[in-house]
């Protein structure tokens, strides 16, 4: 039995509806802040199966492996305590599905005529859910026994009704009870308003017809998703995304030990194989990501950069790649390896790889290359839940979501978004500054765009911003926990010549401060600390922090001078950026053209040690490898000058001439933060003509990372 | 219809109700015996003010009196106008210059972070797609002023006035036409703001200036600046629009009120709604759904469910036991807005949408792509080439002709739809009704989501269908929804213009404070309630009647987002008021969360107060049809339905008489329209022309509405 055409658009549009409209439902019903204001929740539906069939846009990240948390109920629950029509189950377990154990999943099975043929599922980040410290991400964590110990799936709802003794110890836990026992309220209440209208639906068509619809939705995107794949040349992509953790309590504690996520991921046909597997072992503390962190976030970046124009459907995404991972790293930690700060650490440095490289296969192809797009802002960039005591002596834990306010990637066809938040977590959104300062003691001095915050490129990432807030109204200091990485090198990567965003900022500074200059100068030569445990604000201090720019795409110095005078003009590049950053003379509000393309030329020369640059006007031929380069006559040549640079299969960027910068090159705050010093900035040119063709961040001293190998296709003539 | 236009001496005069929509400006003027005579015109866009008067004269025609004979003795002129909305969509506002607090210059380029909201479902699984909302102010005029006030409303740091004075001078010297004030925490203390509107008016006399404080007082600090922002760009040319028109039916000889239609639900002055125009952005839908009230009425529904299907979009809004619910978070061209709009949902299905075939999943879709009216259905003969729905009911014989004059291309409907029924492997004919089904799928969906995900039963509701295309398909996604009984208006075509008539003269006030338990002592919810009831009266002078005044508090729980406004009793702010209006909330709430819910979510805060002043539109005679139940089919004609052509009977509707219960299938031809009445409905024409579909009684035909009964 197959659905029609016609009958497969109208369940497939009912069940969009029926999952926003659960989404809806939660917001309204719960009215938390996290969820109402912030947008930190998904929801999703799931065939009987598990295999998420429609998942909503707001975490993504969220929802796109609730399979995960579905197949482990249905193979140990069956039986004992069973799966019944108005059941509910919930757990925050990141070792079974959830991200991190502050995000609260609750799952129901749906029922029609007795018979099991969907489940809907939904998440929601809570304030806090016990544990040693408020919020829940410990800084001192060794393990998940230091962290707010997570809930395996649980049957919270059975026949419809809520089990009260259970309701009551998952509030016990919580230092914000009243809020997450509203945050359950609405969770219970979309997934019983999700079942509900599946149940009508299947009513009014058929069980049967509803299961296949759902069955040929995974079917007909896998097949399209297929052939997206064979449509890309076959190749072989790699990168390193770079994590720090120090944990200064107890006899085995870490200093500022770096860890690498290393990403393998290969295109043959229509599969793909991501494998993680040589990433770095997991850490004594409480960065790691287990493997349900790893599938969500892998997945959410593969919808997002490689799933535009197809719906979002990731249980037919799962059967078409192969996701390789080695147990006991720090992206799939082992039991009890602490993980509670996955999201805004080791998670958001999959996210990063697994964007690299599928930005440099699409760029491989010429239909491809628009959607090819550089990393977002990773949260973590300052994200941080702080505790204290308010004006009228309650004590308060809560997350401010200020991070969400770091720029997009570049892509091909454009700029980056300017203060868009992090890619795979679309529609979270920072709480206004009012808001939290009504439920908050905290006086915010600033909160604005940050300028030569975005990264430089042909198109330029998105521009991040530059906050701080001191504590009023109250003489009790406030504690911060922050998940911040990218203090010691740019985080968020260009691509394709782009160069990074600017990198994350924080510190907490005597006085008023709104500036990074400021900061900077009262400091001296002193470095500044990194955030730890104990890291508070107290009266006269502030806290400042910056989020991070996106990403830029291509040679900043092919920009378009308009563009970049655009920017002055508004405020997002200065001057002086204009000119190091993009080559770009701007005097009396105009670009100075002959200036400019004097210091263009120049420019080339310096990458190219003095000599001057080659002419750019060959015509593309031969196989195209990417925006810069094409295979020719068996050589890989510069598709701008023609140049050869290397034998076809040769390692291609080592061939290249490179310049290599300290990593606060461009935002000197970078070199302020302890570590800065092991990383360097590495930039590959042509060596004909002088374009940028990638910059990379690495270890001092290693090797450098050959990011692309493009599989020689079967057949392909050479010489 | 009663001819008898000329008002007799001392009888009440002409009512005048005009709407602009995209593509027809209307007008509807009630006659003193209730009779009403509609005019259309194309909406002149760049030039809105010559639609409006044609449109004024087509309805006069039609009363055989001229236009200024009917301005002459009309008592108001209520008027529903896109001046604001044009001006936002392209790019013609005024250039704008903002003044906000120091270290917050970005509130409005970072909006948020929103880049998702607003978008089309298509637009949001494409990454490239995800882009911020317009930015109306470009950085270079947004300026940073030294001060700086706290949640409490006390000063932390006092307005640097040299420094505004030159900020404003600088505006000013980089052309800004218009300044908006947003100051953090303005709805609690708008004292920084209110001197810079003073400093202002030194610096740079005559600018225009929209303080955030005045125009939204709310707490949340982008939407306010958002609103401010969008109040100061509209500003100047709806200023201008407003006057130029008064000044021409003035001109006329109108002598009576001249209001203007809000977003929010009722009419404002125009001179007041002049400085105020971010209120009268997008009326038409709201003027829709006030008809919808007013019919519902008289014809005893208090719930209804108002649909509209145009050419490019299909809106839905609710009528809930009489009153228009507001919307939470309300955006326009996805700019977020702080003042209060009437809640209504819009997709881009409408008569226009292009059915095509999923690249990906291989199914028939229809939209969000449309053929819009240029070059349109390929029915239209215009040079359209892609099937739309259009091109689906005229396939399938539901409809012959556009409005009275023009006749669809059957054949070159065919065609397109057939190229489609190819890739599908469908006859012609069944390629038609998948579209139609497709498409009444989606609106059945969004009534869905304004209905069943805020705790109401469809099932509950009438539903009215009005808008160009509505009565071809208004009653197939009633069925789809169990809906018992659905209204097509006599006056559907023109529904926003007659809305417009029936809205009462309203001032709403409405102030955030910060957040207190909801228990007395209330002092400055008291005291600003207060504030708000004084100036809405103050609105209203001796010739508008005395205004009824209703106050409300929101109320939410303990650090929720989301608020419920209640309404509270005159009198003093006692412990029994509060007890019922927190009862009244938990009410409420449990509406939309289910019963019990209430019980355990805890403490309740009190967040905004709001007065309102009303006086209650004019009252309107209702002019019957004389009641026969002889009409006979004009003709027969072949049309498709449940997948078999029949012949299917043809009414005339000026034929029919109230109490006439016409059995499906069949078709009821207007001037303007053709209502598809499908098999197993029935449909009667009501005492006050309007048609009422049913389900038919299994067995036969038998009148189930009182007073049809032969």
């Amino acid at each position: 039995m197959s659905v029609s055409a016609i009958d497969l658009e109208i369940i497939r549009h009912r069940l969009e509806t029926i999952n926003v409209d659960a989404g809806e439902t939660l917001v309204r019903v719960s009215g938390s802040q996290i969820a109402s204001e912030a947008g930190d929740y998904n929801t999703a539906l799931m065939t009987a199966e598990g295999a998420v069939v429609a998942c909503s846009k707001s975490v993504v990240v969220q929802s796109t492996s609730l399979d995960l948390i579905v197949s482990d109920i249905l193979a140990r629950y069956r039986d004992n305590p069973g799966i019944n029509e108005g059941d509910q189950f919930l757990t925050n377990d990141p070792y079974i599905g959830a991200l991190h154990q502050p995000d609260v999943t609750i799952v129901a099975p749906i029922f029609v005529d007795g018979r099991l043929i969907a489940w809907s599922g939904c998440t929601v980040h809570e304030a806090d859910v016990g544990g040693p410290v408020g919020g829940g991400f410990n800084q001192a964590a060794r393990s998940i026994f230091d962290e707010p110990l997570p809930i395996a799936p649980i049957r919270l709802v059975e026949g419809g009704r809520v089990r009260a003794d259970i309701e009551r110890d998952i509030l016990a836990r919580s230092r914000t009870p009243e809020l997450n026992a509203l945050d359950l309220l609405g969770q219970v209440a979309a997934n019983q308003a999700a079942a509900a209208r599946v149940a009508e639906l299947a009513e009014h068509y058929g069980a049967d017809t509803v299961v296949q619809a759902m069955a040929q939705l995974v079917d007909s995107t896998e097949a399209a998703f297929r052939r997206r794949l064979a449509a890309l040349p076959d190749g072989c992509w790699r990168d390193i995304a770079y994590l720090q953790h120090e944990r200064r309590e107890g006899d085995d504690y870490t200093l500022n030990a770096i860890y690498a996520v290393r990403l393998t991921m290969t295109k043959r046909g229509e599969r793909l194989i991501l494998d993680f597997s040589e990433s770095d072992a997991q850490a004594p503390g409480a960065i790691n990501s287990a493997y349900p962190a790893l599938a969500n976030f892998t997945m959410a970046a593969l919808l997002v950069h490689l799933c535009y124009g197809m719906p979002w459907v990731p249980g037919a995404i799962w059967r078409a790649i192969e996701l390789r991972s080695k147990p006991g790293t720090i992206i799939h930690a082992e039991w009890p390896a602490g993980v509670a700060m996955s999201t805004g650490t080791s998670a958001q440095a999959i996210r990063n790889v697994v964007t690299a490289c599928i930005a440099r296969m699409l760029d491989a192809s010429e239909e491809g290359a628009r959607f090819a797009m550089a990393s977002s802002q990773s949260t973590g960039a300052g994200g941080m839940s702080i505790s204290g005591f308010d004006a009228d002596e309650r004590p308060f834990h809560t997350l401010f979501l200020d991070e969400l306010t770091g720029g997009s990637g570049a892509s091909g066809g454009s700029d980056g978004a300017d203060v868009a938040g992090t890619a795979t977590s679309p529609g979270a959104l920072p709480s206004n500054v009012e808001t939290n300062e009504a439920a908050f003691p905290v006086l915010y001095l600033a909160r604005r765009e940050l300028v030569d915050g975005a990264g430089p490129g042909r198109q330029r990432g998105g521009a991040g911003t530059i906050w701080s807030y001191r504590s009023h109204r109250t003489a009790h200091p406030i504690a911060l926990s922050s998940m911040t990485q990218g203090l010691q090198h740019p985080a968020t990567l260009g691509i394709l010549g782009g160069e990074p965003g600017s990198a994350s900022g924080i510190a907490v500074a005597d006085g008023e401060v709104t500036d990074w200059a400021a900061v900077e100068a009262a400091a001296g030569n002193a470095p500044l600390p990194l955030p730890g445990k104990g890291m508070k604000v107290r009266l006269g201090q502030t806290m400042i922090a910056s989020s991070q720019g996106g990403g830029g795409l291509g040679d900043p110095i092919e920009r378009d001078p308009a563009l970049v005078l655009a920017d002055v003009e508004n405020g997002l590049v200065s001057e002086e950026g204009a000119r190091r950053d993009y080559a770009v003379v701007v005097a009396n509000d105009a670009v100075d053209p002959g200036a400019t393309e004097a210091l263009r030329r120049a420019r080339r020369r310096e990458r190219l040690g003095g000599r001057e640059p080659a002419a750019r006007d060959r015509l593309r031929a031969g196989r195209r490898l990417s925006t810069h380069l094409d295979a020719e006559n068996g050589q890989v040549v510069c598709a701008g000058c023609g140049h050869a640079v290397c034998a076809e299969g040769a390692p291609i960027l080592a061939s290249l001439p490179c310049i290599e910068a300290p990593a606060g090159e461009r935002f000197t705050l970078t070199a302020r933060y302890p570590g800065s010093e092991r990383f360097r900035i590495r930039h590959f040119h042509c060596p004909g003509c002088g374009t940028q063709i990638d910059v990379q961040v690495a270890i001092a001293g290693e090797p450098v990372l050959e990011t692309t190998a493009l599989l020689v296709p079967e057949g392909a003539a050479h010489g | 219809m009663s001819k008898s236009a000329v008002p007799a001496p001392g009888a009440p005069p002409f009512l005048i109700g005009t709407d602009i929509g995209g593509t027809f400006t209307d007008t509807v003027v009630v006659a003193a015996d209730g009779a009403t005579f509609a005019g259309k015109a194309l909406t002149t866009h760049g030039a809105l003010m010559e639609g409006v008067l044609a449109s004024i004269g087509r309805a006069a025609e039609a009363m055989g009196l001229s236009r200024g004979e009917v301005l002459k003795q009309a008592a108001l002129l209520s008027h529903g106008t896109t001046v604001g909305l044009n001006a936002l969509l392209t790019d013609s506002g005024a250039k704008v210059g903002l003044l906000t607090t120091m270290g917050f210059e970005s509130t409005l380029p970072i909006a948020r972070s929103n880049k998702l909201h607003g978008l089309s479902d298509d637009e949001i699984t494409n990454a490239l797609k995800w882009r911020k909302p317009k930015l109306l102010v470009p950085r270079r005029r947004i300026v940073g002023i030294r001060e700086r006030i706290d949640a409490r409303g006390q000063i932390v740091t006092p307005l640097d006035e040299a420094q505004a004075r030159d900020a404003i001078r600088r505006l000013v010297a980089d052309r800004a036409e218009a300044l908006a004030v947003a100051l953090l925490w303005s709805p609690v203390n708008p004292m920084h703001e209110q001197r810079l509107a003073e400093l202002a008016c030194e610096e740079a006399p005559g600018i225009p200036v929209t303080l955030s404080s005045v125009i939204a007082p709310k707490i949340g600090e982008y939407e306010r600046t958002a609103t401010a922002v969008l109040n100061a760009y509209v500003a100047p040319l709806a200023a201008d629009y407003l006057s130029r028109l008064e000044a021409a039916i003035r001109a006329e000889g109108f002598a009576g009120q001249f209001l203007v239609m809000a977003m929010g639900g009722g009419v404002g002055r125009a001179e007041a709604m002049a400085r105020t125009p971010v209120h009268l952005l997008q009326s038409g839908p709201v003027g829709g759904i006030t008809a919808a009230r007013e019919l519902g009425q008289r014809l005893g529904h208090p719930d209804v469910i108002a649909t509209d299907v145009g050419g490019t979009s299909f809106d839905v809004g609710l009528v809930v036991n009489g009153e228009l619910p507001r919307a939470n978070r309300p955006r326009i061209d996805r700019h977020a807005l702080a003042v209060p709009v009437i809640d209504i949902a819009s997709i881009g299905t409408g008569g226009g949408s292009i059915a095509s075939v999923d690249a990906v999943l291989g199914t028939l879709k229809v939209g969000p792509e449309s053929a819009g009216s240029m070059p349109g259905p390929a029915c239209y003969g215009r040079g359209g080439m892609r099937p739309t729905l259009t091109d689906a009911a005229v396939v399938l014989g539901y409809v012959e002709r556009l409005g009275s004059a023009i006749a669809l291309d059957r054949e070159a409907a065919r065609r397109v739809v057939g190229a489609l029924a190819d890739q599908l492997g469908l006859s012609v004919e069944a390629a038609a009704q998948g579209i139609v089904d497709v498409a009444c799928a989606q609106m059945a969906d969004l009534i869905r989501r304004t209905t069943v995900q805020r705790g109401h039963d469809p099932r509950r509701f009438a539903l009215y269908g009005y808008g160009g295309a509505a009565p071809q398909y208004v009653g197939r996604y009633a069925a789809d929804l169990g809906v018992r009984e659905t209204v097509i208006p006599h006056l559907g075509p023109e529904f926003s213009a007659w809305g417009a008539v029936c809205s009462d003269l309203t001032v709403l006030r409405e102030r955030d404070l910060p957040p207190q338990l909801f228990k007395l002592p209330l002092d400055a919810f008291v005291e600003t309630l207060g504030e708000l009831e004084q100036s809405a009266r103050a609105e209203f002078d001796d010739s508008d009647g005395r205004p009824t005044m209703a106050r409300r508090v929101g109320l939410r729980f303990l650090r929720q987002i989301h608020r419920i406004d209640v309404p509270i009793p005159p009198g003093p702010l006692t412990d029994a008021v509060i007890a019922e209006a927190e009862a009244e909330f938990r009410r409420r709430y449990e509406t939309i969360v289910g019963r019990g819910a209430s019980g355990s979510a805890g403490l309740v805060e009190i967040v905004s107060v709001a007065a309102e002043a009303r006086v209650a539109a004019r009252n309107q005679a209702q002019a019957t049809q004389p009641a026969m139940q002889s009409a006979q089919p004009l003709r027969q004609r072949r049309a498709w339905f449940e997948g078999e052509a029949r012949d299917v009977p043809v009414y005339a509707i000026e034929t029919l008489g109230a109490g006439q219960i016409v059995p499906g299938p069949a078709f009821v031809e207007s001037e303007q329209t053709t209502v598809v009445v499908h098999p197993g409905m029935q449909i009667e024409l009501a005492a006050g022309g309007d048609l009422i579909m049913m389900p038919m009684p299994a067995g036969e035909v038998v009148p189930l509405r009182a007073g049809g009964r032969a």
